[in-house]
């Protein structure tokens, strides 16, 4: 490869790994506003993230269910940034050209994902049932044949084994598709046949199987062994399709946020690019709950015990309205809202929905989590400190990402086609 | 006023009622899709509303030219999937739960809960039968009969001919003064066609 562009240092690769290219931007890709587009979300993440170290101290169990869900939200977030970039190169979509960097800074996240999950180590023992050295024990009364059964699996170290391969293959392949193309901001294209382009396409060939292999098997390890007797084939398709839909939402978030309040990105996002946003948006929405109810209803069929431990501790009792809330708001309201032609159009409309699945990505993952810990449905302040504070560290460091570069890939051979994309 | 709705109506798919003297309208031919679009922004803009054009392939930007609007085939497509998910929904519970109730190892006559997948694909199936449905009779099909077969020229249309016509029902149709119009845009050609078979020059 090429260095045009140098590498940032060593700190600073965890946030973005290349030097600024702002010079080289063109004047009409520029990001305008100044440092505190980023500084400010991170700095009251690290603000919020502090609070909730106090309350670690304070309730360190409920601490670690919150920290879980927000890093999940978090981890399935930028996993489906990169599933949504994989899609964009290897089907060589011209109209999504003018958002691609937002999804490129979007995905340069597994480093820091990675060293924001250190916690979470700190709470296996609360996190993850299956970690109890009794349960492997013939003579002790807490033996459980089914997770001896499941150990060679289930075990700390090849549990910790495989955390390094998903993040070191995710990471890898962003690191390739996040600097590819903005070096191309600088050297151009280059040839047609094995230039830049074709050298994107090639990494998200093969980055697509790996991805969804490791998905999947992260699926099970981070949220699903929460509740290790339960087990589902689909349960890694479920946590990709809401990551998904929440990383279209968040691409389409960050469009709106650069160019109605700084005034940036002007003629280069139009409501026809909003309009396909949003048309993934509302297909990903139909996705989720198609996956989500394809799962639910074999269990619902089937009727045995092992296999419905699970939603029994969400369909009955108290979690039994988030169930329903998840049905009506992350389903039924959203593909309403969605559906007609206009409210993909209209930027208030849109902006409202983005942050309203967003949301319910998160209320999702919370419901995913949060029964394991009690059958009491309730918000614990600390599941907004974590989340919102690790959000705002996560979606400050992409608004830091994007004022390093020119905020489209300018040299991408598709651009002229994309800045005059319309919807027929 | 019942009359002049359907007319309006009519006239909205395409299909336009002829005049007293059996006058149904002119055609005026263009050379290009560039001169076409062109005439019919115009002929919209001069106050006309009950004109057509006619060309052998799609014209970008002919249905903005038009003033054509955005279709309305989606309300057709969300009334089918409306409809099929209530047949869905009834006809799984009347079967299983009415008619015929057979005990199926203990399982309840019937739940929503196995349903949804019929429900689903009846959504789909009847959304798809809206989508067409409306899609035809919003552009006034099938028809097999159209005045301007009268006229030989217009054969061209589906090779390489463009055509604009200007329909003898619209309020501001003067036989001469809109064939001036025509040629004024640019029309190579125009021609009085009329429903009792005759196309005179």
């Amino acid at each position: 490869m090429a260095d045009s562009v140098d590498r940032n240092s060593i700190l600073g690769w965890l946030v973005d790994p290349l030097s600024s290219t702002r010079a080289s931007a063109e004047a009409a890709f520029q990001f305008t506003a100044d440092r505190r587009a980023w500084l400010a979300p991170v700095g009251i993440g690290i603000a919020l993230l502090a609070i909730s170290a106090v309350g670690s101290v304070l309730d360190p169990k409920q601490f670690f269910f919150s920290y879980l869900t927000g890093w999940s939200f978090l981890l399935t977030t930028a996993v489906g940034g990169l599933f949504f970039l994989f899609f964009q190169h290897l089907t060589k979509a011209a109209w999504s050209v003018t958002t691609r960097r937002i999804n490129e800074a979007l995905v340069w996240a597994f480093p820091l994902l990675a060293l924001l999950g250190i916690p979470i180590l700190f709470g296996m023992h609360d996190l993850y049932h299956w970690t109890h050295a009794e349960l492997y024990d013939p003579s002790s009364p807490q033996y459980d044949e089914i997770l001896a059964g499941k150990r060679s699996y289930l075990n700390t170290p090849f549990w910790a084994i495989r955390m390094v391969l998903y993040f070191a293959l995710w990471t890898f392949i962003s690191y390739r598709l996040y600097t590819l193309s903005v070096r191309m901001d600088v050297e151009g294209p280059g040839e047609a046949g094995d230039g830049i382009p074709a050298q994107l396409r090639s990494t998200s060939a093969w980055g697509l199987p790996l991805s969804a292999v490791a998905t999947a098997f992260c699926s099970y390890d981070v949220l699903m062994s929460t509740d290790p007797h339960w087990f589902s084939t689909i349960f890694g398709i479920y946590f990709f399709s809401g990551g998904i839909l929440a990383a279209v939402s968040a691409i389409a978030l960050f469009a709106l946020l650069l160019q109605q309040t700084g005034g940036m990105l002007q003629g280069a996002v139009t409501a026809e690019h909003y309009q396909d946003l949003g048309k993934f948006m509302f297909g990903f929405v139909v996705f989720w709950a198609y996956i989500a109810f394809s799962q639910y209803m074999l269990y619902w069929y089937g009727g045995i015990p092992e296999e419905i431990v699970w939603y029994q501790h969400r369909l009955e009792g108290a979690w039994a309205w988030h169930s329903a809330l998840l049905l009506v708001m992350h389903f039924i309201v959203p593909f309403l809202i969605l559906l007609p032609r206009f409210t993909k159009r209209s930027t208030p409309i849109l902006g409202v929905m983005a942050v309203w699945l967003i949301g319910m990505h998160w209320f999702d993952i919370h419901w995913i989590v949060r029964p394991v810990m009690s059958d009491a449905a309730t918000f614990h302040w600390l599941d907004f400190t974590t989340w919102l504070g690790l959000t705002g560290v996560f979606g400050g460091f992409v608004m830091y990402r994007l004022r390093r570069h020119a905020l489209v890939p300018q040299q991408d051979p598709y651009l002229a086609d994309s800045l005059h994309f319309e919807n027929t | 006023m019942l009359d002049e709705l359907t007319t309006e109506v009519k006239a909205s798919m395409g299909i336009y009622e002829s005049d007293a003297e059996q006058v149904y309208g002119l055609l005026a031919e263009f050379s290009n899709p560039g001169e076409l679009m062109h005439a019919a922004e115009a002929t919209r803009e001069k106050g006309y509303r009950h004109f057509d054009a006619h060309s052998p392939f799609p014209i970008h930007g002919m249905d903005r030219a038009m003033g054509l609007g955005n279709s309305k085939v989606g309300f057709f497509a969300f009334g089918g999937g409306v409809t099929g998910l209530a047949t869905g929904y009834l006809l799984q519970w009347w079967t299983s739960a009415v008619d015929y109730p057979i005990n199926i190892s203990g399982k309840p006559f019937f739940a929503v809960e196995p349903s949804v997948p019929i429900m689903f694909e009846l959504t789909i199936l009847f959304a798809a039968f809206g989508a067409v449905a409306g899609m035809l009779a919003l552009n006034g099909l099938p028809r097999p009969y159209n005045p301007l077969f009268y006229s030989d020229r217009f054969r061209r249309a589906t090779d390489d001919g463009f055509f604009l016509h200007v329909a003898a029902s619209d309020p501001q149709f003067d036989p001469e003064t809109t064939a001036q119009d025509l040629r004024e845009l640019g029309a190579r050609h125009v021609e009085l066609v009329q429903d009792d078979g005759s196309a005179e020059v």
